[in-house]
């Protein structure tokens, strides 16, 4: 799930991410899902056993949050609004609850597949 | 005249009868008592290790914690905690530590006992580093997330539940452990409902019960086939790190036998009753009494050599009940004991062997004679039993670390090997008078129209 991203790459660079930063920002805030009251990891397409594995293991109020945000923003979709605007999604609270875990299973599905490859070396 | 060979022969035999007569007449019952039980201990920087080289390839190593069912706060912990040695800690996870194990070419276990919860493994020798290591790493470093509860080990535990409420004799053992003692000694090796885990058990929990569990005060590491300075050295080394907490031991309180009758019914073809007495407590428990070894073998039930039904009364007893699997064992624990008559079988033959039982123990008590060779075989049989059960790797480890971890020395075997030479027909007579004085703890499993009531079997409830 987790994409090549230049985000690190910038991040260490202080004076990179002076630059870049303001046009992050326009680019999140035009995606639109934060007027609908979505976080960023509310976007990563579910229909995989990865992701489906991580829901699973999200604690049970982050489970019933993200259930929450999906329902309320079906509902404005359907009636074609958004949010006022002091309910909107902040910087501060689009925090990546969900990566986190997927790259955990993503680790130990890549650990496995290693070991199932290893060739043991007599000493 | 003789022909030569025939007369070899025939002076073979004579030979070999006379040297049997007198290996026979030369054996005496306190032949073994080698030392080779005896572990050396070591402390450092307070986690308490002991090892004994016995000769060969392969070590088995230990590490002992205090936390047994006796000492768990809250039911299910125990079990809980077992489950979740060798999963993923810190620095490595879940599958790479088995894969490392099987790489190279060992084995784990775990288990627990009322009194202790055992990890284990058995490997080659030279890969000692490695496992005291890996030990060390699941005392401090094992992560207990929430997920993994819930992925797999709350599974687990179901099953062993499950498990558990099948064995009608592993049923009839845990009531009469509870009617025995109550609390403490009296909670169910494994849980026999869904309460603990709904209730009791999480992850956070676990962990909360792991850090008194993996402290200096409640562990101890048992090596089987190690040179002691080896293990020194590497426990020094893994084991001396600050991440380890100090702890105080777990507590639980003096043991109080009390007694009582328990009926279940079960739908299982194999019927199970339960005869239990309170029995001695270990060398160093307070309680110790040699003469309750030598009753259980003398009441036995199983024999030791073919083609008979052997010496022990019981087996004679209920040699009219074919399907009745008889069988007395001492439960030894550290401050008290039970004593007790396992019969399974088809209901109608344990009802039968179970008064036969009752009639024997009576018989003891109220003076019949014993007999002079059978209390002999029992005593041989006792010693036996103690020493053998020593020696086996997996028990010493047991034994050595509880010994260790709750009296602060190993399991003194050799003394009560001792101590079982010295128990006389009389005292043993005495001993099965004294536990019929106690309320009995009678619990019966299976078909309950069938199998009888402690009254009807004359015992006091």
């Amino acid at each position: 799930m987790s994409k090549p991203s230049l985000a690190p790459f910038i991040r260490a660079r202080p004076w990179l991410r002076r630059w870049v930063q303001p046009i992050a920002d326009w680019y999140v805030n035009s995606c639109g899902y934060r007027q609908v009251g979505l976080l960023s990891d509310d976007l990563i397409p579910e229909e995989s056993d990865t992701v489906q594995k991580a829901l699973k293991r999200l604690p049970p109020k982050e489970a019933y949050d993200r259930v929450f945000r999906l329902r309320r923003a079906f509902q404005l979709s359907l009636q074609h609004t958004i949010l006022p605007k002091e309910e909107w999604t902040t910087t501060a609270q689009d925090r990546p609850y969900l990566s986190q875990l997927i790259e955990d299973i993503e680790r130990e599905n890549k650990e496995r597949q290693e070991l199932d490859a290893m060739v043991p070396n007599k000493k | 005249m003789l022909t030569s060979p025939s007369l070899g022969r025939h002076a073979q035999r004579t030979l070999r009868h006379q040297g049997l007569l007198n290996v026979a007449q030369r054996r005496g019952l306190a032949a073994p008592a080698s030392g080779s039980f005896q572990y050396q201990t070591g402390d450092s920087n307070g986690v308490k290790f002991a090892s004994r080289d016995l000769a060969g390839p392969t070590t088995t190593l230990g590490l002992v914690s205090r936390a047994g069912t006796r000492y768990q706060p809250f039911p299910g912990l125990t079990e809980g905690l077992e489950r979740f040695a060798f999963r993923t800690t810190d620095r490595r996870s879940t599958l790479r530590i088995t894969r490392e194990i099987e790489l190279l070419g060992a084995e784990q276990y775990t288990e627990h006992t009322r009194e202790s919860l055992i990890i284990g493994a058995k490997f080659l020798r030279d890969d000692l580093p490695y496992f005291v290591e890996l030990f060390a790493e699941i005392a401090t470093q094992t992560q207990y997330p929430g997920y993994l509860f819930h992925e797999e080990i709350e599974s687990i535990i179901e099953m062993s539940k499950k498990k558990h409420l099948a064995d009608t004799a592993a049923m009839a053992l845990n009531s009469a452990h509870a009617l025995a003692f109550h609390r403490g000694l009296g909670a169910p090796l494994t849980p026999a409902s869904n309460v603990p885990v709904n209730k009791y058990l999480s992850s956070e929990s676990i962990h909360e019960f792991s850090r008194d569990a993996y402290s200096k005060a409640n562990l101890a590491i048992v090596a089987n086939g190690a040179e002691h300075g080896e293990l020194t050295k590497w426990v020094n080394e893994f084991f001396s790190d600050a991440a380890l907490p100090q702890g105080t031991p777990l507590k639980s309180e003096q043991s109080k036998y009390h007694g009582g009758e328990e009926r279940i019914s079960h739908a299982s073809p194999k019927n199970s009753v339960v005869l239990a007495f309170p029995g001695s407590s270990s060398y160093t428990g307070g309680f110790y009494k040699p003469e309750v070894a030598v009753l259980t073998t003398l009441l036995g039930g199983q024999t030791s050599i073919k083609w008979s039904p052997g010496f022990s009364l019981l087996s004679k007893a209920t040699a009219n009940f074919p399907t009745a699997n008889v069988q007395t064992k001492s439960a030894i624990y550290s401050d008290a004991g039970l004593l007790y008559v396992l019969i399974t079988g088809s209901s109608g033959d344990v009802a039968g062997a179970a008064n036969e039982a009752v009639k024997a123990i009576k018989g003891i008590a109220e003076g019949g004679q014993i007999g002079q060779e059978l209390f002999a075989k029992a005593k041989a049989l006792a010693k036996f039993r103690e020493l053998e059960h020593g020696q086996n790797i997996k028990a010493g480890i047991q034994l050595t670390g509880a010994g260790l971890t709750q009296q602060g020395k190993p399991y003194q075997l050799d003394e009560t090997a001792k101590a079982i030479d010295g128990v006389t027909e009389g005292q043993v007579k005495k001993a099965a008078k004294e536990i019929l004085d106690y309320k009995a703890s009678v619990s019966a499993v299976g078909d309950l129209h069938v199998l009888p009531f402690a009254d009807e079997l004359g015992l006091k409830v």
